[in-house]
């Protein structure tokens, strides 16, 4: 039988998944991250706020950081979570980013924190639209649907707020 | 215990080992020693260990310790926070390292493992892994998952048993592994080393107790290492349980070559063997880890021996 070490340990994982690493240093753009939870609200701090960059540090499971490959993930795109209604059905969650690796092209998306800089974010809705055909089908196939230009106004009112879309419009 | 029949060398092998005072075998005979002042001032925290070839005087006393063809050390536990940690030797010239896991109850806690196989590539003592209550995951998905996590460490080249004492899984290869040699148990408190110690001699009745039911670990029911001859031939060193294994003598450049999987690729990074193979550009061993060639996890465990030995 050929073992090829890529099977996950859930039962008998190495203790619990561990908590962010602390303040950090973008290795994109230099600057200072604090991942600090009262400011970023989040508690793992995965990505620049400023850059958006982030580090392909987990393999298996968010948080896991068994991952060797220490390589840069760059925003791609941006998609909505998912989020099950117990009586509406399916219903339109928060924004996400899609970070793509830059060595291995591992896919992860990752919640947006309070710090992120909302109109970075806003920058990568193009992108988000001009996904390359394999990088869409993959995360199609992942059950994620990666947002386009049309959904600007959507996109604001998760940035900004309600009224800001019809702002941007008056 | 046979009463005290000196032999011409005074010369034994020191077999069970107390807080003050050391059982020594010389043939079918025993003899119970305490320390010389001489080697109570050994700077050494150890200076006599079971498995250790000593002789003795008239008084009872062990006055030397002939060479050790190898000892299997870890890290001692520090007095004091900061204070200077010392070797703490847990056996003497064994034949190979017994790491004892069980399967549930408590869960196999695998960086331990991966610090007790270092530790025993380090000393060149050959390794065989023993996993335990496999009776209480049969059936279950984490069962698999233990036959899974074994099939990797077969693969890396370590011999592995799975046992079950309550249904006599495994038993029958483990004595043919342990015939002819010294094997010395090394595992967490709990983990069932004596119980499967009573398993392989059934007439030993070695004192074993259930887990704690406040805590669910071990009750540290061991307080004394000793050797014991199995019925099948070979003998075990039973060891009291254990919390952690910081490893000793160890040089953090040399950590990867006790990683027998990434042998192989040492030399071969971009920066040669200055490679610390942690976030350095051209990493052959990270590398083989994202094609699948090396554990994820026990290159994780890699990584925290280097920054926590």
């Amino acid at each position: 039988m050929t073992v090829t070490f890529a099977s996950p340990r859930f039962y008998t994982r190495p203790g619990k998944i561990k908590e962010s690493p602390g303040d950090f240093i973008c290795l994109h753009c230099g600057a200072l991250v604090c991942a600090e939870a009262a400011l970023s609200g989040v508690r793992n701090r995965n990505h620049c706020p400023y850059c958006l960059s982030s580090r392909h540090l987990d393999q298996f499971e968010a948080g896991d950081r068994l991952s060797a490959c220490k390589a840069r993930m760059r925003p791609v795109g941006l998609t909505l979570k998912r989020i099950g209604k117990k009586y509406t059905g399916h219903a339109q969650g928060e924004l996400m980013l899609v970070h793509r690796c830059e060595d291995c092209g591992k896919l992860s998306i990752n919640r947006i924190a309070a710090d992120d800089v909302a109109e970075a974010i806003l920058a990568l809705l193009e992108p988000s639209a001009g996904l390359d055909a394999d990088t869409r089908a993959r995360l199609v196939q992942a059950g994620v649907t990666p947002l386009d230009t049309a959904q600007i106004g959507l996109v604001r009112t998760c940035l900004f707020g309600i009224g800001s879309a019809a702002l941007q419009e008056g | 215990m046979h009463a005290l029949n000196m032999p011409t060398t005074n010369q034994g092998i020191v077999v069970r080992k107390t807080l003050n005072s050391y059982l020594i075998g010389f043939g079918e005979a025993h003899v119970e020693c305490t320390l010389s002042t001489r080697l109570k001032k050994d700077p050494n925290a150890d200076p006599v260990v079971v498995g250790d070839v000593v002789v003795w005087n008239e008084a009872a006393q062990i006055t030397g310790v002939l060479p050790r063809r190898n000892r299997l050390s870890r890290r001692g536990a520090v007095p004091t926070p900061g204070a200077y940690a010392r070797e703490q030797v847990i056996a003497a010239n064994v034949d190979q390292v017994v790491p004892v896991f069980a399967a549930a109850n408590p869960r196999p806690a695998w960086t331990l493992l991966d610090r007790t196989l270092v530790s025993a590539e380090s000393a060149d003592i050959p390794a065989l892994v023993i996993l335990t209550k496999l009776d209480l995951v049969e059936g279950r998905p984490e069962a698999e998952e233990i036959e899974a996590v074994a099939a990797e460490y077969r693969a890396i080249g370590y011999a592995v048993v799975l046992t079950s004492t309550v249904t006599g899984r495994g038993l029958d290869e483990l004595n043919a592994r342990l015939a002819g040699r010294l094997s010395a148990l090394v595992g967490k408190s709990g983990t069932g080393k004596t119980s499967l110690l009573n398993a392989l001699d059934p007439g030993l009745g070695a004192r074993v107790q259930a887990l704690s039911k406040a805590t669910g670990k071990g009750r540290h029911t061991t307080t004394t290492s000793e050797i014991f001859a199995l019925p099948s031939g070979g003998s075990l060193v039973d060891t009291p349980g254990i919390r952690e294994f910081g490893l000793w003598d160890v040089d953090e450049d040399d950590l990867a070559w006790f990683f027998p999987e990434m042998r192989p690729y040492l030399g071969r990074c971009r920066f040669g063997l200055d490679c610390r193979h942690d976030e350095e550009p051209g990493c052959a061993i990270r590398k083989a880890v994202m094609d699948g060639r090396i554990s994820p996890y026990r290159y994780q465990s890699y990584l925290k021996m280097r920054v926590e030995p």
